[in-house]
């Protein structure tokens, strides 16, 4: 297991070269001259000139990607061109907040999804199960900035019960941006965890155990959920990248200082470091989810172990 | 003492066309399709969404009402003068939702179709050739899809710009890891079929024989995810727009709607509600629409 | 009451299966009886209702499509289908044990087979965990697997040790009815005399009763006592292995005598029965085998024959016995 583990993490080293190559390529198509913006008034032939040699920004464009991927192993994303400060203090003052919602959301869509899935599953034809059937495909439909302002409306503005945003409040500030961002996938592992359940259901090793006079829940626990599991894990899995990609929703609608509105932000002040080092960190934090989820995986379902054993199918 | 088996005759050739002849596979695949309410409910609400779209000059003049600040009308809350009341720029929301969606389906549609152009060449070439081809093309769809599409899109357009076409290209380039993947695995499904091989044996080339024989036996599956990528695809355009980098005001987008009405929906949430309810139907039929072609097309997967 | 003598006791079971618009009557008024000791062989084309009948008599009917609509399954004495949950999740396992038709599937493929034999052990004998996997490692040496393969997964193993395994499931509580559901069915032709021959073994030395589910009459010859010939949901000849095999009476039965290569006279041709099982949503009228029967009369395809005692052991259910006993398909082909 571990020699799977530390292959995997090596197969990762590629990946993230060529995901920074590729972040990196296209922020450097950016049209326009980042030293007429940051100098403003103050532009001159000369003063850009002297700025674009102090941001290496002169350099080839493949000089300039070795040197940002050497200044990435050793934590450095360069400087923002707005505040000319590292980039990496902005980026890790903020990520926390949306590693927070992010992972309160796949709580939330876990928590709540997996449980119904498996009700559901259990009774198929009953007025739950098609309830939930109902639920599941809004939800999926649901475009999560639209949920955000309606869970506002209703929660903080109509009953007050809850903050609007910022995330000042504690946990209490964090229940709605999870929520919001957690529904689609909520709704989506719900809608897998049934399918696979009612799969499960149905194999002939379900009723190899319930001849050997398993009761129903442990049939359902021990037998069906686990291999039921696998279908769930990968939704789950797929859908962080897309979390953090819908981080920047949710921060846009709550108003939650994270990674998300600040790409947004550096966007807009076309601050290129900025943007540069969100993506980055954005995608690496996708590429290490896909990590986790194939070890889960792995551990789950032996025969995916013995692949990586090396050994016999 | 077995008694003879009656021996049935048909006594005109008609009889018995009607007899044996089996209704055509479309007619059987829309028969299925039609007893799958779900899918009928998202079809129906999809062309109502289309038929808005297309009669949106004829319901009200984009000039006019659409874009035309009106300060003296401000406001207006829902079914009165107006169906859905004014914004605070006095602008008919109505008018701007029905105008939003010409937008929404042009852009979504033209986006998957060029994820389509480009996923699918990758994908069929990956899927048909296997091997190294297939190797270094899914590694490197592979890389893209570590940054989810939402991301990807942001990020090409904050390189180039923002205008309705790089909105395009953007989301079109965003979805064309998943749409590669798509189509490779239905490409790779039906390769090694017997007519491939014939079409193989009397000559004809790879290019045609993807095109004629190969994609054309995969289309089930890759329509059902276009249907729901076009979704997808106008849920992204709509979030672009809502964060600031999409369709800009005064353009009538669903995303920017939300946007603008944002400041002041506590006072008047139909600000929030209509262009929101327009973005969720839309992406509901797609998606009811998408599933129930699928347990149409592949009756089997039906839970 | 049931005769406590009989460790199985089936009477009159019919079994619906619904779908959206059509109801199948899987079962149709069956009777089995199988006394202590003795293997009965089911016996039917696929689709006669043979599983179905078997799962019976767990009580494991797949809901909600299948549905028992009459009748009683005593197993020693009890009826298993007016048994509360609890009572019933003693005996399965315990009291009768299963081994299914396809080990492929049958095995939950992300359990050790350690794991999934000494479930039932620790359900019923309360052994710990420790013991209950000793018991286990047992088990899996005595159906011929090396006991250190406990910890493996059923994906290691080859289709005939996956068969081996759902074997000693079946047998690690020494259940007083094994039912085998044509065990050897999905298995390569080498393996399934190896299988066949460890379940009649395990058999005499636990000294069993079993229902031997089969399409397969060389396997009858080998190990049933007594035999039920089932077509289309109904037993229609049930009696000894002797009555069945030298004394045929029913036309199927014959039918399926015929079907079976010569391997003396290799140059005989084959006889096989004309026609295909009918449609299960729509039965012919009357004897559901009567379009295939060489020898139907008219009042075949009207009424359903009444069932007729041949002798103590033998059964039929068919119209050309009505007036007499005499044998009237000519002899037998022995």
């Amino acid at each position: 297991m571990i020699r799977y583990i530390l292959k995997r993490l090596l197969a990762m080293i590629p990946v993230i070269l060529a995901l920074t190559f590729v972040v990196f390529t296209i922020m450097y198509l950016t049209p326009g001259d980042p030293t007429a913006r940051i100098l403003g008034n103050e532009y001159t032939a000369e003063a850009s000139a002297i700025l674009k040699t102090e941001l290496g920004i002169d350099r080839p464009f493949i000089v300039q990607y070795f040197s940002y991927l050497g200044g990435l192993l050793q934590g450095d994303f360069g400087r923002s061109y707005i505040t000319m400060a590292p980039v990496s203090d902005e980026l890790f003052a903020r990520f926390p907040n949306t590693f927070t919602i992010v992972i309160w959301a796949m709580v939330f869509c876990v928590g709540v999804g997996l449980p119904i899935g498996v009700l559901s599953a259990t009774k198929p034809n009953s007025v739950f199960s098609n309830i939930t059937m109902v639920i599941s495909l809004l939800g999926v439909s649901l475009p999560i900035f639209w949920l955000g302002l309606l869970l506002i409306l209703l929660f903080s503005v109509n009953l007050g019960w809850l903050p609007a945003g910022s995330m000042n409040h504690g946990f209490r500030s964090i229940i709605l941006p999870a929520i919001t961002l957690g529904a689609n996938y909520m709704a989506n592992v719900m809608r897998t965890t049934r399918s696979s359940m009612l799969e499960a259901i149905r194999q002939d090793y379900i009723r190899t155990a319930r001849a050997k006079g398993v009761d129903k829940g442990s049939v359902i626990r021990k037998h069906a959920l686990p291999n039921a599991l696998m279908p769930t894990i990968t939704v789950v899995g797929m859908n962080i990248g897309a979390l953090l990609g819908g981080a920047v929703l949710t921060e846009t609608v709550f108003s939650i200082p994270g990674t998300g509105r600040l790409l947004v932000d550096s966007i807009g002040s076309r601050d290129t470091p900025m943007v540069l080092g969100c993506l980055v960190i954005m995608a690496v934090c996708v590429a290490i989810s896909n990590l986790i989820v194939d070890l889960i995986y792995a551990y789950i379902d032996p025969r995916i172990k013995a692949e990586y054993a090396g050994g016999e199918a | 003492m077995a008694e003879t088996p009656e021996v049935k005759t048909y006594s005109t050739k008609k009889d018995f066309m009607k007899k044996f002849k089996k209704k055509s596979r479309f007619m059987e695949l829309w028969y299925r399709f039609l007893k799958n309410k779900p899918a009928v409910i998202g079809l129906i609400l999809f062309i109502t969404i289309v038929l808005l779209a297309i009669c949106a000059p004829l319901i009200a003049d984009y000039n006019e009402v659409a874009i035309k600040i009106d300060m003296g009308n401000r406001f207006n809350p829902p079914f009165t003068d107006n169906l859905l009341g004014t914004d605070e720029f006095g602008r008919d929301i109505f008018a701007r939702i029905v105008h939003g969606a010409r937008i929404s389906l042009t852009i979504g549609i033209s986006a998957i179709t060029v994820s389509f152009l480009l996923g699918g060449a990758l994908g069929s070439i990956a899927g048909f050739f296997g091997g190294r081809f297939d190797g270094w093309i899914m590694r490197a769809m592979d890389v893209f899809l570590c940054l989810p599409d939402m991301l990807l899109a942001i990020a090409i357009v904050a390189a180039f710009g923002v205008s309705t076409l790089n909105i395009t290209l953007a989301i079109g380039l965003a979805f064309t890891p998943r749409m590669s993947r798509v189509v490779r695995a239905a490409v790779m499904s039906v390769r090694g079929n017997e007519y491939v091989e014939a079409a193989r044996c009397i000559g004809a080339r790879n290019g045609r024989i993807i095109t004629r024989h190969v994609l054309i036996n995969c289309v089930g599956p890759i329509i059902v995810q276009i249907t729901l990528y076009v979704a997808n695809a106008i849920l992204t355009i709509s979030a672009l727009s809502f964060i600031g980098l999409g369709i800009e005001i005064p353009t009538p987008e669903w995303g920017n709607m939300l946007a603008e009405g944002r400041a002041a929906m506590r006072q008047y949430p139909h600000l929030v509600i209509a262009p929101g309810l327009a973005i969720f139907f839309t992406i509901l039929s797609l998606n009811l629409l998408g599933d129930g072609l699928r347990d149409t097309l592949d009756p089997r997967l039906k839970q | 009451m049931s005769d406590s003598l009989n460790i199985l006791d089936i009477k009159n079971l019919t079994i619906e299966y619904s779908s959206d618009d059509d109801v199948v009557k899987a079962v149709n008024n069956v009777n089995i009886v199988i006394s202590k000791g003795k293997t009965l062989g089911l016996v039917g084309e696929t689709g006669a209702g043979k599983t179905t009948t078997a799962l019976s008599i767990l009580n494991l009917v797949p809901e909600p499509q299948g549905k028992i609509i009459s009748g009683e399954v005593f197993l020693a004495g009890e009826d298993v289908l007016s048994m509360k949950e609890k009572r019933l999740l003693e005996v399965r396992g315990d009291k009768v044990a299963m081994i299914f038709q396809d080990p492929m599937t049958s095995l939950n493929p992300i359990k050790t087979v350690g794991e999934q034999i000494a479930e039932g052990i620790r359900i019923h004998s309360k052994l710990n965990k420790k013991d209950a996997a000793v018991k286990a490692r047992e088990m899996l040496e005595l159906v011929g697997i090396p006991g250190d393969r406990i910890l493996e997964y059923p994906h290691q193993f080859s289709g005939g040790m996956k068969q081996r395994v759902v074997i000693a499931i079946a047998l690690a509580c020494k259940p007083d009815l094994l039912i085998a559901d044509e065990p050897t069915t999905a298995l390569d032709v080498t393996i399934q005399a190896q299988v066949l021959k460890l379940i009649n073994e395990l058999k005499q030395s636990y000294d069993m009763s079993m229902l031997m589910i089969t399409h397969d009459l060389g396997i009858v010859a080998e190990v049933c006592d007594e035999v039920s010939i089932m077509y289309a949901g109904r037993i229609i000849e049930h009696g000894s292995l002797e009555d069945i095999f030298d004394n045929k009476m029913h036309p199927y039965t014959k039918g399926l005598f015929d079907s079976l290569p010569n391997i003396e006279d290799r140059r005989s041709e084959l006889k096989p029965i004309k026609g295909l099982m009918p449609d299960p949503t729509n039965l012919p009228s009357g004897c559901a085998f009567h379009p295939r029967c060489d020898y139907a009369r008219p009042e075949c395809s009207v009424e359903q024959p009444k069932g007729k005692k041949i002798s103590d052991s033998h059964y039929i259910e068919c119209h050309l016995y009505n007036e007499t006993t005499e044998n009237k398909l000519g002899g037998t082909n022995e």
